[in-house]
């Protein structure tokens, strides 16, 4: 196994982790802002 | 202007990975070099003479899982030293020699009949032997399959092993069934022929009574070949087993 694509492996699944968080904290907060700005 | 979340993820995502790529090729030269000195160090310590690690993938690419190269007139048990001494460096992966055969998985004897059991049902347990449509001969690939196999059942005495041939259900039932039944004497006398006792084998057909599980009755991978334990017996160590012996 080469390793670019351990390296490449590993920072997909850093930035997966990021994602999973930054959704968890903020993804469902976000989608009720986005609600928010079709009223009216 | 709204981004999707989807697009833009996967695009992040592919992002990242050429960025993993693109980092990795300047410095992976770097890396690897003091875990190759290391390792060069630790074979001589294990007396490995002739022996080299080459920290890189067949295709050239930087590699921290080495292939042990050369050595061919040491003995099994050097080797074994030499990949163990290897792997033990600090940020080096798996250690494999250039035959294939993994020496730094285990600091046991590779012939402990304990383990002889277990390599068998490991070998079996996600892999089957396949033949051509309407006839008893095997498929190049399966062929490397009964090599393995009986690779893994050579130190065994006492074990009783069941061949079970399979078809499709394309032709006739009794048709299929001769059929499977001739597969599964096939693979029983290519056992013979790779030294397994035929007292140890049985073989049996079923025809198309029990498809793999997942495919439908006509599907072509039904053309198998599955092997079961069905009695261990006393597992008694063959000469091979216990060095020294006579």
């Amino acid at each position: 196994m080469p390793v670019w694509f351990e390296l490449a492996v590993t920072m997909l699944a850093a930035y997966g982790a990021g994602i999973a968080i930054g959704w968890g904290l903020w993804g469902r907060k976000g989608a009720d802002t986005r609600r928010d700005d079709t009223r009216g | 202007m709204r981004i999707r979340p989807v697009p833009a993820i996967l695009a992040g995502a592919v992002l990242v990975a050429a960025s993993g790529y693109a980092i990795a090729l300047p410095t992976a030269a770097g890396f690897i070099e003091p875990l190759a000195r290391q390792a060069q160090a630790a074979i001589a310590g294990e007396g490995g003479h002739g022996v080299s690690a080459r920290f890189a993938t067949s295709t050239g690419a930087p590699s921290r899982h080495p292939v042990l190269v050369g050595g061919g007139n040491l003995s099994e048990a050097t080797r074994a030293r030499v990949a163990q001494a290897v792997a033990a460096v600090p940020g080096v992966g798996g250690v494999f020699w250039r035959n294939g055969s993994i020496r730094a998985g285990s600091g046991q004897d590779r012939y402990e009949p304990l383990h002889c059991q277990d390599d068998v049902e490991g070998l079996l347990r996600s892999r089957s032997i396949r033949f051509e449509e309407g006839s008893n001969r095997m498929l190049p690939a399966s062929e490397l399959l009964l090599d393995e196999v009986a690779d893994a059942l050579r130190p065994c005495l006492g074990a009783i092993i069941s061949i079970t041939g399979h078809t499709d259900n394309s032709g006739t039932e009794p048709g299929n069934t001769a059929l499977s039944m001739q597969r599964a004497q096939a693979v029983r006398e290519a056992l013979v022929r790779r030294g397994i006792p035929r007292d140890g084998l049985r073989a049996k057909g079923v025809g198309p009574a029990r498809p793999a599980e997942g495919l439908t009755p006509e599907d072509p991978a039904n053309r198998r070949i599955e092997f079961a334990v069905i009695r261990t017996g006393p597992l008694t160590p063959t000469p091979v087993d216990t060095p020294g012996a006579h």
